[in-house]
């Protein structure tokens, strides 16, 4: 091949801008182009923070201490526990993020591990600053109503424990009894249950006499019954939201003529619960 | 001051202001470019001309956007690069190489990462075995061993015309130099 500078290509070329009237694209434009990858890019990561806050709520309130009281064994809960929508929406903008950050100007020298990682660290301390404002409650719940495979964690806790057939009851204290023998519990579908307290250690006790929303777990109903057993009261916390709730209605307090003291079949019954030694140990060490 | 004293980048501030003040930056790279393309494997001279022509009109439009924290040279490659692979997607092309004298310097650093260096010294390879090589490797392999060998460009000049970071870059050299070597005849296998 010829390889001397051939004169007639400058000129070709000269003569085809001047002639189609090509000029130099503003450099603004590139500004622009540039600054607007940059902000797509930021702005994918901020979605991607949002996503890490929401995931970390329903991280944090799936319920883990009461996992064998729920599921039976870890490997299931993790599998129904787990925030795959919102890990997947977590990957997907940080994809997005890295796609417009490596069409900014100089986006090519950064290898893809050095934008995945910055953009991970950053979703991640952002999506925790979220979530400790509040703001991943307010998403998880906001979007988790909407699709129509997803619930919100919250709700699936009210599922999980609306389960009186598996020894598990949630809902609001509405009364204790004068001598702590029994209690009146609104479940979350608005049914109400007289349930057996006698016998459960102080701490229950003092529990169910603040009111609120507790975590029963129980003997299993068999019959279509409105009594309930308990062996085991938890308090029912909710992480991440911004803002306490309201304080609980003041219980009424009703007298009554049962047992006081757990009786020897109650006993029986509330240690052949399958994860009885667990719910102890988190008993035991006031853990909730 | 008359453009051969000139840097490329004095030329670019003076050709956004006149237009034929562009001409000594064609002039300067055009034999270059042009080497460059047929190395890529655009072996018809109107083809390499044309793609050269589009190349600098493309360069003039957008310099505005030359980034002078990159040398002209790697941004004049790079739109050279993107042109010529616009080309064989276009005309799905298949990439043809031919080789003048060069290709020592890649025979040569094919040998001395061989196993037997000396066994495989007394192998011979024929400059066109060596473009049959390169003709069938992928066309990301044929950039990366044209700009390193045939063009004796750095890494970081390399991943500025490419546009992939410097360990990619290589990560790719390494992996064409083994493709290669799989590519040329037995006779040059250790």
């Amino acid at each position: 091949m010829n390889t001397e500078p051939n004169a007639a290509l400058a000129d070709r070329i000269l003569s085809r801008i001047k002639g189609e009237g090509i000029v130099p694209r503003p450099r603004w434009e590139f500004f622009v182009k540039n600054v607007a990858f940059w902000a797509l890019g930021a702005f994918a990561v901020a979605l991607g923070a949002f996503a890490f806050s929401a995931g970390l709520f329903e991280v944090e309130n799936a319920g883990w201490q009461f996992y064998a009281a729920t599921h039976g064994d870890l490997l299931t809960f993790i599998l129904e526990a787990m925030p795959f929508l919102w890990l997947l929406a977590l990957a997907l903008f940080i994809l997005l993020g890295y796609a417009n950050i490596r069409r900014t100007k100089r986006g090519y020298r950064y290898p893809l591990s050095l934008i995945a990682f910055g953009a991970v660290l950053t979703s991640v301390a952002l999506g925790t600053g979220l979530y400790a404002a509040g703001l991943g409650a307010e998403l998880e719940e906001a979007v988790g109503d909407h699709p129509p495979f997803y619930r919100p964690v919250l709700v699936e806790q009210h599922v999980w424990w609306e389960a009186p057939g598996k020894g598990l009851l949630g809902g609001t204290v509405v009364s204790l009894a004068t001598d702590t023998a029994t209690f009146v519990l609104k479940d979350f579908s608005g049914r109400t249950w007289t349930v057996s307290s006698g016998g459960l250690p102080p701490q229950a006790i003092t529990l169910l006499a603040r009111g609120g929303t507790v975590r029963v777990v129980g003997v299993p109903v068999v019959a279509s019954t409105s009594d309930f057993d308990a062996c085991f009261i938890f308090p029912w916390q909710t992480f991440g939201v911004a803002k306490s709730g309201p304080l609980p209605p003041p219980i009424a307090v009703i007298s009554s003529s049962s047992e006081t003291g757990m009786t020897s079949v109650r006993i029986q019954q509330c240690k052949s619960i399958g994860s009885y030694r667990q719910l102890r140990s988190i008993e035991d060490a006031g853990s909730f | 001051m008359p453009p051969e004293h000139l840097t490329d980048e004095e030329i670019v501030r003076r050709a956004l202001k006149e237009k034929d003040a562009f001409a000594p930056l064609i002039e300067r790279y055009e034999a270059k470019l042009a080497r460059y393309l047929e190395r890529l494997g655009l072996s018809v001279r109107e083809d390499r001309e044309d793609v050269l022509q589009n190349a600098f009109i493309k360069a003039y439009r957008n310099l505005n956007s030359f980034d002078p924290e990159l040398s002209f040279s790697s941004w004049m490659y790079r739109i050279a690069h993107n042109e010529a692979m616009s080309f064989f997607r276009a005309r799905r092309a298949r990439p043809q190489v031919e080789l003048s004298e060069e290709g020592e310097a890649l025979i040569v650093e094919l040998k001395d990462e061989s196993a037997d260096a000396s066994a495989s010294a007394e192998a011979r390879i024929s400059r066109e075995e060596l473009a049959r090589g390169l003709s069938r490797l992928p066309e990301r392999y044929r950039d990366v061993l044209a700009l390193r060998f045939f063009e004796d460009k750095s890494y970081a000049e390399m991943s500025d015309i490419l546009q992939v970071p410097v360990g990619t870059v290589s990560t790719l050299v390494h992996r064409a130099k083994h493709a290669l070597r799989a590519a040329l005849p037995d006779t040059f296998h250790p």
